[in-house]
């Protein structure tokens, strides 16, 4: 049982850490247009990668910080919201990232 | 939206000032858009538990307000491992001595055991502690680069290490030490009625003839396992063995000799008769004495002689990771059982 419950607590390091620079890329990915925060995750979960709002948050604001996303505050229905978008450097670096990413896959197709 | 403006407030203390307000807007704007969303679904509003649910999966205050806040710690994965390693070497060292005293005394003397107050071992070990991580911690934010971390290279590392491989130099010392110890040894020491030691007429009691012959035959075996660690450089489990043995009864001997009130009586022309006795007495009080440090020194000397011999063992038994002296150990002529 405990060894079990250890099996399952390893996996589910392994699969956050798989996921963890993963999410940075779907995130790039789906800011060349527009969202806010809760859009956007609606955005990852209909192409079936969820994730939840203290995972994106934290990492939407480490992106801006790193100077490849622009957000700006703006009401929309009737709620103040924030918009964020890639701002050049994010384009470039979304760009390489999307090649490594596919670098990366092929060799794993090939290994696995 | 009570359980949610309480939610967002438990979140909001525990994150950063600066980012507070910003971060708690888009954080509500989220949960509220999610809530909206439910009750858009429901055709109606959602109940305490139900808004309840929605925010446990979210995550606790703290938890959530955490990934909000860049790493942080106190002494950092570089310098930890040097901090460990510090901080065991003092505890260790002020604890391990500290009770083999008192256990000394508890064994030899236990009318002084109190002398020694374990209770003060604790307040030592917090005062260790704290200023080791205090000036770890002052290292790690001053950003001081340590040279060895920065300037290494592999040819300045430390040769392997192979702890069974016995040193020719120290089997020889080991000899010579001996040989010269022993020579004054009998010189000065030979059963007799009485010592004459520069002047000074040293009775000793009859018991002192067995502690003679005895430390004597020691010490010849001493000299003899020295001299096949010489030829055969690493330790064997047999050898290691009788080094217990000899050491055991070496310490053994030491700490009879210590009790044995062995001093008969001490004379000299300058020294009245009763100051000699006096002298004497005390002499012998302060060999008696001196026992719960002996009985500690024998611990630790056979602690390290039993350790050695689990060690060898350990090797004989899996193997190591220093491929040369496992490869030596299997070689007959190196081995020596």
């Amino acid at each position: 049982m405990s060894q079990s419950n250890g099996n399952h607590d390893l996996f589910e390091n392994l699969r956050l850490e798989l996921r963890r620079g993963c999410l940075s890329l779907a995130v790039l990915s789906q800011l060349r247009t527009e969202r806010y925060g809760y859009t956007l995750r609606k955005a990852l979960a209909e192409q079936g990668l969820e994730i939840d709002e203290g995972t994106l948050y934290p990492l939407l604001r480490r992106l801006e910080s790193q100077g490849l996303l622009t957000s700006v505050w703006r009401e929309e229905e009737k709620r103040n919201k924030r918009f964020y978008r890639l701002s050049p450097e994010g384009k470039l670096m979304l760009k390489q990232l999307g090649a490594e990413w596919q670098r990366i896959n092929s060799s794993l197709n090939g290994i696995l | 939206m009570e359980l949610l403006d309480r939610y967002l407030q438990a979140i909001e203390f525990w994150l950063p000032k600066r980012q507070r307000q910003d971060i708690i807007a888009e954080l509500s704007e989220d949960l509220r858009s999610q809530i909206e969303e439910k009750e858009t679904e429901l055709g109606r509003k959602l109940e305490d538990g139900e808004v309840e649910a929605v925010l446990k999966r979210c995550g606790s205050p703290l938890a959530v307000a955490s990934r909000y806040r860049s790493q942080q710690y106190l002494i950092g994965p570089a310098l930890f491992p040097i901090y460990q390693f510090v901080l065991a070497v003092l505890v260790i060292g002020c604890v391990v001595p500290r009770c083999l005293i008192w256990l000394g005394f508890l064994i030899a003397d236990p009318a002084h055991s109190g002398y020694l107050h374990m209770e003060n071992v604790l307040g030592t070990i917090l005062y260790f502690v704290f200023f080791t991580t205090l000036a770890f911690a002052i290292i790690e934010r001053s950003g001081v680069k340590l040279q060895g971390l920065e300037t290494w290279s592999p040819r300045k590392l430390p040769p392997v290490r192979d702890p069974n491989r016995i040193s020719r130099f120290g089997s020889l010392f080991e000899i010579a030490a001996a040989m010269v110890f022993n020579v004054w040894f009998v010189s000065i020491f030979w059963p007799g009625p009485a010592i004459d030691f520069y002047g000074v007429r040293i009775t000793i009691a009859p018991v002192w003839q067995v502690f003679f012959w005895s430390f004597l035959f020691l010490a010849a075996a001493n000299v003899a396992i020295a001299g096949v660690n010489l030829f055969r450089p690493y330790w064997t489990r047999l050898r290691a063995s009788l080094r217990l043995v000899a050491d055991g009864l070496g310490a053994g001997l030491f700490c009879g000799l210590l009790k044995a009130q062995v001093l008969a009586g001490i004379s000299a022309s300058s020294l009245p008769a009763p100051k000699a006795i006096e002298l004497t007495n005390l002499i012998n009080l302060w060999m008696a004495r001196a026992l719960p440090w002996a009985i500690v020194v024998t611990f630790v000397i056979l602690s390290f002689d039993v350790y050695r011999i689990m060690r060898v063992r350990c090797i004989h038994l899996h193997g190591s990771s220093i491929g040369p002296a496992v490869k030596d150990l299997s070689n007959p002529m190196v081995n020596g059982n």
